[in-house]
């Protein structure tokens, strides 16, 4: 954990000349507890751990062992690898509901051009990566030349790309279900369980995780995308290329959900066209607890990850319990509402950490 | 690796505005979802798995002839396609007699009931001797199917709505399947394969079909002395098969006392399968599903599955034009009413048959 933004602009915003030694013992003095309270994600973190011993106790062993692990990750990694660049894009300020239709149309132009066609597995994988990389340029061309809300551009590509998909899959088909067997190699990239339980999925995602992580951290990429979220004009004025970074998050989410298609469609062996939806909101939801702003300009992907970790383990948890999952979404709503409170506190607390310390001096 | 980025003093960008919007649009996206949900219902129950225009069959009109107009779903949906195939094989006997039988159908299923009402109308407008019409939505297609009767076609309700709906409107018949019932045979089946509790997997809890799949299921199982109990799943799990698949299988770690799986659905039936494999559960799950797909043949070939409900669509294509005609032509008439198509247990016995049915395009 390198350079944590809030003490330099708490530095540069807020200290004058003579508060500034003051500030920076405070620094010193605070415990690493102390400080975390301060942290974007502590939130999230403390949502994560209160959901996983919620389960813990009432799932019992089943839960916490290796089968109910791999429930609730595997879960997570498929959200999660869209959920991280959703998160990107709500942080620089914009939606993307385009990712379930995104994810069927990918998963349907795999099975069909490699299952019903037979053409290699590669070519599919490749065709259907590259429908989600061309909606997300569609959706970030829309966005950025016209001053339609993302949310409604978003909304029109998620309509039109699920009847783009049945309609040519009845075509190409007949059918609306498309059966593959993948060859062992890409079964062993995308779709193999591990031990027979944990998908290859989790690894992509700490994978995408990690690489998003070094490209908000290292590159100035990761400061453009808050910049945008918190103030598009502003960023535009500084100079930051305000178009191409949201064409590329576009680009991002398109391909996060392609890649989900081409998982599950390998992992399940066919491809259904009313699969995905429910990738939409819950991505949103993942990112919401993980602690990102809807407004954006704030938020982080180790908090996208809590969040979509929080969300999967509810998600799975109450089928350990036994209870009468009739409930399962009230509980998902309640969890929603209190994370979101929860995130408050301590956006503020974050937001507000130098000045007020120095001010108590 | 973390960030946060300062709020401007002022002036944020849409804040509330924005909220509100997507508070709007997440209501009318669960709006949408409700019907999607709706819509793989019918899928499920493989009733309502319409669309597309009319498979006009013939155009032959009636003087003093029997005309025949069957609204159904479009032939290149697999199950539609086997309830038009018996509806064909029916007609060559009509058509022999000089008369004629057409086959219509929706466009798509977004708004089905008004849509086959509709189709009731249109079949109406072509004076008709009978017409075969699937009850699926009642409170958009009865008064349609009302007005046909009361012009004196002769009605033969099938496939949806049951016996209740061809009394209710004033049909002559019902012809298909009946889900309870169907349930209560699966529920048998799997007691008296050995099976003590039963979890019946809902994906659409609330639905009246899978309801009732449900409800039949346990009171078979009931009945020769085992229990069954129903997991529902959310529909934030919809149209996603991860979801299901781990939450079936976190069911079967929880309660190790479950001895056998019954879905609504094929694709439900997928899941679960993979969910038995990863619970490790393969000797003592037994699986069982309602309709019949490739996937699930395979399976109970394999040994893997112990049956699959059909509710036979060849025949009730088959029948419900046959008995028109023969009503129509000799006033012969059989008495069930309902008479039922299904259901049908394919199991390791009948599995041969059922996949050579499927290569026939029959089954």
């Amino acid at each position: 954990m390198t350079s944590s933004l809030p003490d330099t602009v708490g530095i540069t915003a807020e200290t004058t000349a003579e508060s500034a030694p003051d500030v920076s013992a405070l620094k010193r003095t605070e415990s690493p507890l102390g400080r975390l309270r301060h942290r974007p994600e502590a939130g999230a973190l403390i949502g994560t751990i209160s959901v996983f011993v919620f389960f813990a106790i009432f799932g019992g062993e089943k839960f916490l062992a290796a089968a109910g692990a791999a429930s609730w990750l595997n879960i997570a990694a498929e959200l999660g690898i869209i959920a991280i660049p959703v998160g990107l894009l709500m942080i620089a300020g914009e939606l993307d509901v385009s990712v379930g239709s995104v994810l069927a149309g990918s998963s349907m132009t795999l099975a069909i051009v490699s299952g019903h066609w037979g053409a290699p597995m590669i070519v599919g994988i490749v065709l259907a990566l590259g429908l989600g990389l061309l909606i997300g340029l569609l959706n970030g061309i829309i966005v950025t030349r016209t001053n339609v809300p993302s949310l409604v551009v978003t909304l029109a590509t998620m309509a039109g790309v699920a009847g783009l998909t049945l309609g040519l899959s009845r075509v190409a088909t007949g059918t609306t279900s498309v059966a593959i067997s993948p060859d062992p190699f890409s079964k062993a990239v995308f779709g193999q369980l591990i031990g027979g339980q944990f998908e290859v999925a989790i690894f992509w995602w700490i994978g995408i995780a990690v690489l998003v992580s070094v490209v908000l951290q290292m590159m100035p990429y990761g400061n453009w995308i808050f910049a945008i979220g918190g103030d598009k004009e502003s960023a535009r004025a500084t100079g930051i290329p305000v178009t191409k970074v949201k064409i590329a998050l576009y680009m991002a989410s398109g391909f996060g959900a392609a890649l989900v298609g081409v998982i599950q469609t390998i992992l399940y062996n066919g491809a259904q066209v009313a699969n995905g939806q429910s990738f939409v909101f819950n991505s949103i939801i993942a990112v919401v607890i993980g602690g990102v702003l809807l407004t954006g300009g704030y938020g982080s992907v180790i908090g996208i990850a809590l969040g979509t970790l929080t969300f999967a383990i509810v998600n799975q948890g109450i089928y350990y319990t036994g209870w009468n999952s009739d409930w399962a979404s009230l509980i998902l709503g309640v969890l929603i509402l209190t994370a979101v409170l929860m995130n408050n506190t301590f956006r503020r607390l974050a937001l507000s950490y130098k000045p007020r310390s120095a001010k108590k001096v | 690796m973390e960030r946060t980025h300062t709020r401007r003093p002022h002036g944020r960008r849409l804040p509330r505005r924005l909220l509100a919007t997507v508070g709007l649009f997440t209501l009318a996206a669960s709006a949408l979802t409700a019907c999607a949900s709706g819509k793989a219902t019918d899928d499920k129950a493989g009733t309502a798995t319409a669309s597309a225009a009319a498979g006009s069959d013939s155009g032959a009109k009636s003087n003093g002839k029997v005309s025949v107009y069957v609204i159904g779903g479009k032939a290149d949906d697999p199950f539609w396609s086997a309830v038009k195939r018996g509806g064909e094989d029916a007609a060559k006997v009509v058509k022999a007699g000089g008369g004629s039988v057409t086959f219509l159908g929706p466009q798509n299923y977004d708004n089905l009931g008004p849509d086959a009402a509709k189709l009731t109308l249109t079949a109406l407008s072509q004076n008709p001797s009978a017409i075969v019409v699937p009850d699926w939505v009642p409170d958009s297609q009865d008064a349609a199917i009302k007005q046909a009767v009361a012009k004196g076609v002769k009605v033969f309700v099938y496939n949806s709505g049951g016996v209740e709906a061809a009394r209710r409107t004033g049909g002559l018949k019902y012809i298909g399947s009946d889900d309870y019932e169907a349930g209560k045979a699966g529920g048998v089946k799997f007691a008296e394969s050995g099976a003590k509790n039963i979890l019946c997997v809902n994906t659409v809890p609330g639905a009246a079909n899978s309801e009732a799949r449900c409800k039949g299921i346990a009171d078979g199982a009931k009945s020769k002395g085992a229990t069954s109990k129903q997991l529902p799943l959310p529909s934030s799990n919809f149209g996603n098969p991860s979801a299901v698949t781990q939450a079936i299988k976190g069911a079967l770690l929880k309660d190790s006392s479950v001895d056998a799986l019954v879905t609504i659905g094929v694709q439900d039936a997928d899941s679960a399968a993979s969910a038995i494999e990863q619970a490790k559960a393969g000797d003592k799950v037994k699986l069982g599903t309602f309709d019949l797909s490739t996937s699930q043949l395979n399976r109970i070939k394999a040994g893997k599955q112990l049956f699959a409900i059909d509710q036979q669509p060849y025949l009730q294509g088959f029948y419900a034009v046959s008995i028109a005609n023969q009503y129509l032509s000799y006033g012969v008439i059989p008495p069930q009413n309902p008479l039922l198509t299904g259901p049908l247990l394919v199991t390791s016995d009948n599995v041969a048959a059922a996949i050579a049915g499927t290569a026939a395009g029959v089954r």
